[in-house]
């Protein structure tokens, strides 16, 4: 198993620049998740480590081996990058069965009859898909066409799995289990794995580290839970689940907290944060951290409910106090037109801007 | 488990695809600038290409224009052209319509009878139309004898411009047919929700829809017009009509009596940038075509109109058309190949005769010529196939910089008329050192086809290679294949039924070509089409239905098999 290191890593399509300057080390064994909306240079990194676009500057290796430096004489074309890909449509060859789309790769290694045979038998026993072996891929359905699909990344054994949104074809209730099941066979097989996706949730699961990207840039690079618990910017705390954002000005700013005057009037005790230029600031919580309150304190709020929305496992709630509008989350049906508020402020954000301000 | 590493690693260099790229960039290249290149040279040179002591001139164009009756050249040409397209697309579209959207009694058999002029050349056509409408054809004949009078007269250039768009006709029908029947039909029933009758729907919504299927071959049947030999050559010669390519193929053949290599070069300079012009101009036309693009992923079945009190009517019109210019035309070939005379005044039965085909089988030079045909047909197809599949796979489907300008290369022969292709193969292995050792053989013939029709096969290979997905390529480049490798492993044998169409297609655009072959052929590798042309300048009817009727059977056996085994789908 190997590193993946990538160093200044940028991608420019003429004046477009799709990935801007890009640095992670992932180390051997790990399971790291490339997050983002649509466009923001993901998949175009991925598809980058694996020589299938071609980089603009920077460096790209594994292990000892550098795949791409800048100098196109030194360019690994891809075939012998000796990756596995998982590509989002699967990529099945039509013309060739399930046992031949896995005997490919090892012919092309020259790898003799016996020894394939075995190596196809261990790749899709461990996809649990070994009585399909003689199946043509339009036989299977979309969740063994996956794991056909992943069987034929790693049937070479490669030191790198890359793996593009293989999920998203799948239906809810299928993708949720066939993300367990990635991660141990992911975990069991110590491969280095770079997973791309846009969903937060899956990300979330599967991740050793998660690195959120967009616009090209990396946003934050972290576990799952600090990418939820303590993101690095407004655009994290909004892409990653969900937040309220209050607008607001730092009055007073220390080492362990800060307190700021909300657009209400009210002023509420938060951690300490990055501040614009005029002094204002936005404030991030998520509507599931927001308390109800029986008694008046520090960081309450007195809230009228305006809007009220049953999303099955919690209450929704759009809540007003003065010009602030945010959402609540609660467990049960709230009766009362009226309600007393807590923001905690361990889970309190300061940013210095909106999320698409910047 | 452990890591198999490649052997080796980086290395652009010249690898094996990218010696494939260079490789087949070059040939594509010389193979149709080749031909070309000689007569732009001949045409500014005051002597003959060989001759070293020519010299670069304007002279030739000026003798060009200053030659009497050239005026009358041109205007012919671009008059015929203009009528063979005003008809064929009056008359294709019509048809398309008809067959493809009403319930029009009849309208699958009659479908299949439309396309069977495509099959074969516009010599046999053109032979038809003489056997059955020519100033002592069957049907002239029987319209003097029984109806008084034959109101046509296929001597002048309105006559033959009628006869090429009668006979172009199809090709329109084939591109709107297309065009109609995959139309989405949710957008008439969206017409027809708004409040407009299925005749105003059809007619406000999708007959507007089919403009870029009118445009596209009106200008293609524009160019077929300019480009057309057989039609001028047997109506217009014995009237003395010329066109610019029978003024081509007469210079060309009496080349050796009177030399005129610098008019015919002229000649041929202009011929080409007009046509090359018109093939910029379609494209041009083309552009905004987008917004008519209704062809939708989803499979559906076009709804038809019901025509009423008008089915028969217009069924009635349908089979005229159906059977005055096209059964009667293959059916007067076939007959004439059976008697010894045609004519509606003697019982067809007591002039029945062998002799026809007698003479043709019992001549070494005919047997040869069929021989050298089917030849041709079978081994140039398969080689063209291969070489334009290169060439589509190269262009489309790799990282080879230069690949655009090599598909523009590649498509550039839809601007070569077939008379100008053989004349310049005809200088080019002449002028190019070693090139002689293919002239007068059917090697020279085969290379000038393929060159003649990359467009065509491409053109059957590059929309299938689109659905192929591409990350079936990437898939198996990460798995360890080198380009070369997952061309032939992973795309090309997905690609083999359009291969299969492509050949199939090459194979009949070979077998019933002449035009090209009339500068290039030599005792030895006459080809049918060569020998007929011949055949009909002497006035030997007999043998050129005779051979006219071998070629159609074998087109047509071919194409049978075609369908049923290999499955090839040769127009629609």
């Amino acid at each position: 198993m190997a590193d993946l290191v990538l160093q200044n890593l940028t991608i420019k399509y003429g004046a477009v620049t799709a990935v801007d300057n890009l640095n992670i080390h992932v180390a051997s064994g790990e399971f790291l998740t490339l997050l983002g909306p649509s466009g923001c240079g993901k998949s175009t990194s991925l598809f980058a480590v694996a020589g299938l676009n071609h980089a603009t500057s920077g460096t790209i290796s594994v292990g000892d081996r550098v795949l791409f430096d800048g100098n196109p004489n030194n360019t690994v074309p891809p075939e012998k990058r000796n990756i596995g890909l998982v590509f989002q449509s699967y990529a099945l060859w039509p013309h060739k069965t399930v046992a031949e789309n896995l005997a490919f790769p090892l012919t092309l290694r020259k790898i003799g009859r016996a020894e394939r045979d075995e190596r196809i038998k261990e790749a899709l026993g461990l996809v649990e898909m070994l009585p399909y072996a003689d199946r043509y891929p339009f036989e299977l359905s979309g969740g063994q066409q996956q794991r056909v699909a992943l069987a034929r990344a790693l049937v070479y054994r490669p030191p790198l799995l890359l793996l593009d949104e293989p999920l998203s074809n799948l239906d809810a209730k299928l993708r949720e289990r066939a993300r367990v099941w990635l991660r141990e066979l992911q975990e069991r097989l110590n491969v280095t794995t770079i997973y791309v996706t846009h969903d937060q949730a899956e990300a979330l699961a599967v991740s050793d580290r998660i690195a959120v990207m967009s616009m090209g840039r990396m946003r934050q690079l972290g576990t799952p839970r600090e990418i939820y618990e303590r993101p690095a910017d407004s655009f994290v705390a909004d892409f990653i689940g969900s937040s309220n954002f209050f607008d607001g000005t730092m009055v007073e700013s220390g080492t362990d907290s800060a307190r700021i005057r909300l657009a209400d009037g009210g002023e509420i005790v938060t951690p300490p944060g990055p501040t614009g230029k005029d002094g204002s600031v936005v404030v991030a919580i998520r509507p599931e951290k927001i308390e109800l309150t029986g008694s008046t304190g520090p960081n309450t709020m007195r809230v009228s409910i305006e809007q009220r929305t049953y999303l099955g496992s919690v209450w929704q709630y759009a809540v007003r106090s003065g010009p602030i509008e945010f959402r609540i989350q609660t467990p049960s049906e709230l009766k009362e037109d009226s309600i007393l508020v807590r923001i905690p402020q361990e889970h309190c954000a300061v940013f210095p801007d909106k999320p698409g301000a910047n | 488990m452990t890591d198999i590493s490649h052997p080796g690693t980086a290395g652009r260099g010249i690898d094996r695809s990218r010696a494939i790229y260079w490789g087949v960039a070059a040939l594509t290249t010389i193979l149709v600038f080749g031909p070309i290149t000689p007569i732009i040279f001949q045409a500014f040179l005051d002597k003959p290409l060989y001759d070293n002591t020519a010299v670069l001139t304007l002279g030739n164009f000026g003798r060009l224009f200053s030659e009497p009756g050239m005026a009358g050249i041109f205007f012919n040409t671009l008059y015929f052209g203009a009528l063979t397209m005003v008809v064929a697309q009056v008359f294709g579209a019509v048809m398309a319509v008809l067959v493809g959207r009403t319930n029009l009694p009849g309208r699958k058999w009659l479908g299949e009878i439309f396309i069977w002029p495509l099959f074969v050349s516009n010599l046999v056509i053109a032979f038809g139309w003489f056997t059955m409408y020519g100033p002592s054809g069957f049907m002239t004949l029987a319209a003097k004898t029984y109806l008084g009078g034959a109101p046509w007269n296929l001597y002048t250039v309105t006559g033959m411009g009628i006869v090429a768009g009668l006979s172009q006709a199809p090709l329109t029908y084939l591109m709107c047919l297309a065009a109609v029947t995959k139309a989405d039909p949710l957008l008439e029933d969206a017409a027809r929700s708004t409040g407009a009758g299925p005749f105003r729907a059809l007619f406000s919504v999708t007959i507007p829809m089919i403009r870029p299927a009118i445009i596209y071959s009106a200008v293609l049947n524009f160019v077929v017009g300019i480009e057309m030999l057989a039609i001028p050559l047997l109506f217009g010669g014995p009237s003395g009509i010329q066109t610019v390519t029978t003024f081509l193929y007469n210079a060309g053949i009496n080349a050796a009596v009177r030399p005129e290599y610098g008019i015919v070069g002229a000649a041929a300079v202009i011929l080409l940038v007009v046509v090359a012009f018109l093939v910029w101009l379609q494209g041009f036309l083309m552009k905004g075509a987008g917004r008519f693009v209704t062809v939708r992923g989803k499979a559906s079945r076009p709804s038809t109109l019901d025509l009423g009190a008008w089915r028969w009517p217009a069924f009635l019109f349908v089979f005229a058309f159906a059977f005055l210019t096209i059964i009667s035309i293959f059916g007067g070939i076939f007959m004439r190949s059976a008697v010894s005379f045609l004519t509606p005044l003697i019982p067809f039965w007591k002039v029945l005769t062998t002799a026809n085909f007698e003479q043709v089988l019992g001549s070494a030079t005919y047997v040869r010529s069929i021989v050298n045909s089917v030849l041709v047909a079978t081994i140039g197809a398969a080689i063209g196939t291969f070489f334009i599949l290169v060439i589509a796979l190269v262009a489309r489907r790799s990282d080879f910089k230069h690949s655009r300008a090599l598909e523009y290369i590649a498509l550039f022969p839809r601007a070569l008329p077939g008379i100008i292709a053989g004349l310049g193969f005809f200088y080019a292995v002449i002028w190019l050192p070693g090139a002689d050792v293919i002239r007068g053989t059917i090697a020279v013939l085969i290379l000038a086809f393929m060159i003649r029709y990359i467009p065509v096969g491409f053109g059957a290979i590059a929309p299938a290679l689109a659905q192929v997905g591409e990350e079936l390529d990437r898939g198996a480049r990460i798995s360890g294949a080198d380009w070369w490798t997952t061309m032939t492993r992973i795309i090309v044998p997905i690609l083999k039924p359009a291969l299969f169409s492509c050949y199939a297609l090459l194979f009949i655009h070979f077998f019933k070509e002449y035009v090209t072959a009339a500068f290039l052929y030599q005792p030895g590798s006459e080809i049918i089409g060569t020998t007929m042309l011949q055949l009909v300048a002497q006035g030997d009817n007999g043998p050129v239905s005779a051979l006219a009727t071998i070629q159609v059977v074998i087109t047509a056996a071919f194409v049978l098999l075609a369908r049923r085994v290999m499955g090839a789908r040769i127009y629609g």
